[in-house]
C-alpha cells in the first residue's frame, strides 16, 4: 500500500474514462472524458458544470460506488477502489433519501456505528451534528416525514458525524431554504477553517464564489477550465463604491476630481436591496428566534 | 493508512437495520391473519371429527400454510428489502462508507432470515398450541384411542418448525442472488417463485437421473439437482402429524445440506453485488 504523504492532494485523479452502456445494442455514453484533476488538501473545491456533465459520475468514482473504465483515481493516496480509501471521507448524495423508517437521529446513530463510533461520546457527538444543521427540534420524528430540506440537512449530518478530512457533498443546497443555504455556506467555512477538504458541486455560482478557493468546470465529462476563484474572477484591480444619491452636478464634479487623478468613473448604478438579502434579514431573525424556542 | 478488516459488527448493525425496517414496514402485520385464518380453519375441520388422524390433518395444514405463506413472504421481503436500498439510494450512502460488499450484502440477508425466523418461530408455536389443545380434548372424548398418553411430541413440532425456516434460508440466499444482479423488484420475486417451484419439483429430476435414460438427459437432471436443492427434504409434517418421531441425525443432516446452500448462495450474491453500479 502506498504511504501517503501530509501535503498530497487529498484527491487525484488522472485520465478518468467512465463509459456506461446505453442504448441496445451496447451503445456507449461517455460520461467522463479523460479527467485529470487534483482537490489540494485543506480547500474548498467546487466543481461545477451544466446538467449532465458528469459531476455525479465523478463524485461516484471517488467513492468507489462506479469502477472508472480507464485511468487512476486515488483519495489520500489510497486508490478509491479499496474500502480504505473511504475512511476519512463524508458523503452527501444529490437528491438523498435516507431510511424513512428511522427518526432522524437513530439515522444519524446508525451512520456513525457504521463509521465505527461508539461508546460514552456516540450519543453526545450524534446530538451534536444534528443541532450543527439545525434539525434538534425534528431529530426524533421520522426522516419519512422530512421535507425535502431537512433530508438535505439529515444528510449533512451523516456526512459529518465521523469527523472525516474530506467532506464531498452533491449539490448540498438543492432545496434548501435561503437561510438554510447561507447556514450550509457558514458550515463549510467552517470545515475549512478546522483544516477539512470539502468538494462541492451547485448550481449556486454566487456561493460557489462566495466559498470556493477552487473551481473546474466540466462540460460533457471534459475538464474545460480549473482554477483558484480568485484568479478567475478577477476583479483585485476594481472597486465600487455606494454612496448616497448625489445630483447630477455633484456627480460631474466627482467625475473631473477623479479625471485630474488619471482616473475614470466607470459606471453609475442604482444599487438595489436585494431579494435574497431582504428574506435572509426577515426570516433569519424570526428563525433564530424560532429555532431557539422550539429546541 | 489503516486496513479495514471485514467486520461482524457492521454486518449486525445493517441486518438489525434490515429487521427495524421490515417491522416498521408492518410486515409482520399478516401475520395476525394467518393466524387467525388458521385458527378459524382448524375450528371448521373440527365438525368433521375425523379422531386422530384429524391431528395429522391438522400438521398437514397447519405446515402446509407455514410454507406457502412463508415461502411467499421470504420472496417478498427479500426482493423489497434489498431493492429499498438500491430505488431509494440509501445504498449508495451506506457504500460510501467504508463497508465492505460483502458485509452489505451479509447484513441484507442476516435481516431476512431474522424476519423469516420471527415468522416460523411465531407460527410454530401457534401450531403447537393448537395441536396440544386440540389432542388434549380428543383424548378426554375417546380415552380408548390415547392409551399411551399424548402421540404428539412438542420437540417433533418445534423441529419441524425449524426445518421450515431452514428451507427459507435456503430460499432468501437464492432470492438475494437473483436480487443482486437483477434490475427490478418484479424480475426478482417472479424468478424467486420460480426458484421455489423448482426446488419443489426438483426430486422428479433426480428420479430421471436414477433411472437411467438418455446421457444428455442424465447430464441435465444431474446439473439441475446439484444447482438446486431438494426442497421436499425440509417436510416433516407428515411424520409429525402421525406421531412419528423426528430422527436428530436427519436433521442434522438436512441442516448441513441447507448451510451448503446458503453459503453457496451468498457466496454467489456477493460475489455478483461486487460487480455492481450502485
Ligand atoms: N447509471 C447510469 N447509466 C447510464 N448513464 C448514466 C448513468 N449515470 C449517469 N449517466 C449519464 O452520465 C452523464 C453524466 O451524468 P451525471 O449525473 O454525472 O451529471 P451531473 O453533472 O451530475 O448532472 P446534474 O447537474 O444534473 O446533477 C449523463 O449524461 C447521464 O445521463
Ligand atoms: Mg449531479
Amino acid at each position: 500500500m502506498s504511504t501517503v504523504s501530509p501535503d498530497g492532494p487529498a484527491i487525484d485523479l488522472r485520465g478518468l474514462v467512465k463509459d456506461f452502456a446505453v442504448g441496445l445494442r451496447g451503445v456507449k455514453l461517455r460520461a467522463v472524458d479523460d479527467l485529470c484533476l487534483r482537490v489540494p488538501a485543506g480547500q474548498v473545491f467546487g466543481l461545477l458544470g451544466p446538467n449532465g456533465s458528469g459531476k455525479s459520475t465523478t463524485i461516484k468514482i471517488i467513492l468507489g460506488l462506479l469502477e472508472a473504465t480507464a485511468g487512476e483515481c486515488r483519495v489520500f493516496g489510497v486508490p478509491s477502489t479499496q474500502v480504505e480509501a473511504r475512511v476519512d471521507v463524508g458523503y452527501l448524495p444529490e437528491s438523498p433519501y435516507f431510511y424513512r423508517h428511522l427518526s432522524g437521529r437513530e439515522l444519524v446513530r446508525f451512520y456513525a456505528r457504521i463509521c465505527g463510533l461508539g461508546g460514552a461520546t456516540l450519543s453526545a457527538r450524534v446530538a451534536e451534528v444534528i443541532n450543527w444543521v439545525g434539525l434538534t427540534a425534528a431529530a426524533d420524528r421520522l426522516v419519512g416525514t422530512y421535507s425535502k430540506g431537512m433530508l438535505q440537512r439529515i444528510g449533512l449530518a451523516q456526512a459529518l458525524v465521523h469527523d472525516p478530512r474530506l467532506v464531498i457533498l452533491d449539490e448540498p443546497t438543492a432545496g434548501v431554504d435561503p437561510v438554510g443555504s447561507a447556514a450550509i455556506s457558514e458550515l463549510i467555512l467552517q470545515l475549512k477553517a478546522r483544516g477539512k477538504t470539502v468538494l462541492i458541486t451547485s448550481h449556486l455560482l454566487t456561493q460557489i464564489e462566495d466559498i470556493c478557493d477552487r473551481v473546474a468546470i466540466l462540460d460533457r465529462g471534459r475538464l474545460i477550465l480549473e482554477g483558484a476563484v480568485r484568479d478567475l474572477v478577477g476583479g483585485a484591480e476594481r472597486q465600487a463604491l455606494i454612496v448616497e444619491k448625489l445630483s447630477a452636478q455633484e456627480l460631474e464634479e466627482l467625475r473631473t476630481w477623479l479625471g485630474s487623478r488619471g482616473r475614470t468613473l466607470e459606471a453609475v448604478e442604482q444599487p438595489r436591496a436585494r431579494l435574497d438579502q431582504i428574506f435572509l434579514d426577515r426570516v433569519g431573525r424570526s428563525e433564530s428566534t424560532n429555532r431557539e424556542g422550539g429546541a | 493508512m489503516s486496513r479495514v478488516s471485514f467486520s461482524l459488527t457492521r454486518v449486525r448493525l445493517i441486518a438489525r437495520n434490515t429487521l427495524l425496517e421490515a417491522s416498521r414496514q408492518k410486515l409482520f402485520s399478516f401475520l395476525l391473519l394467518l393466524a387467525l385464518g388458521l385458527v378459524g380453519g382448524a375450528q371448521w375441520f373440527r365438525e368433521f371429527n375425523f379422531g386422530a388422524s384429524e391431528l395429522k390433518f391438522l400438521a398437514d395444514l397447519g405446515y402446509g400454510a407455514m410454507a406457502f405463506f412463508g415461502a411467499a413472504l421470504t420472496i417478498a421481503a427479500t426482493a423489497q428489502l434489498f431493492f429499498s436500498e438500491i430505488d431509494n439510494r440509501t445504498a449508495l450512502t451506506l457504500l460510501a462508507k467504508p463497508v465492505w460488499r460483502a458485509e452489505f450484502v451479509l447484513g441484507k440477508y442476516l435481516g431476512v432470515v431474522a424476519v423469516t425466523a420471527v415468522f416460523c418461530a411465531l407460527i410454530t408455536g401457534l401450531l403447537v398450541a393448537m395441536l396440544w389443545s386440540r389432542e388434549s380434548a380428543l383424548m378426554r372424548e375417546f380415552p380408548d384411542s390415547f392409551g399411551q398418553g399424548h402421540t404428539l411430541r412438542i420437540v417433533d413440532l418445534a423441529w419441524a418448525g425449524y426445518l421450515q425456516w431452514l428451507k427459507l434460508t435456503v430460499l432468501a440466499a437464492f432470492t438475494l442472488l437473483v436480487a443482486t444482479f437483477s434490475r427490478t423488484q418484479l424480475y426478482t420475486v417472479v424468478t424467486g417463485f420460480f426458484v421455489v417451484v423448482i426446488c419443489h419439483l426438483q426430486y422428479l429430476a433426480q428420479d430421471v437421473y436414477a433411472q437411467g435414460g438418455s446421457t444428455f438427459g442424465q447430464v441435465v437432471a444431474g446439473v439441475l439437482g446439484l444447482m438446486f436443492p431438494n426442497f421436499q427434504l425440509f417436510n416433516f409434517a407428515d411424520n409429525v402429524g402421525a406421531g412419528v418421531p423426528v430422527a436428530w441425525d436427519r436433521v442434522a443432516r438436512v441442516s448441513v445440506y441447507a448451510l451448503g446452500y446458503v453459503a453457496g448462495g451468498c457466496g454467489l450474491s456477493v460475489f455478483s453485488f461486487r460487480q455492481r453500479e450502485i
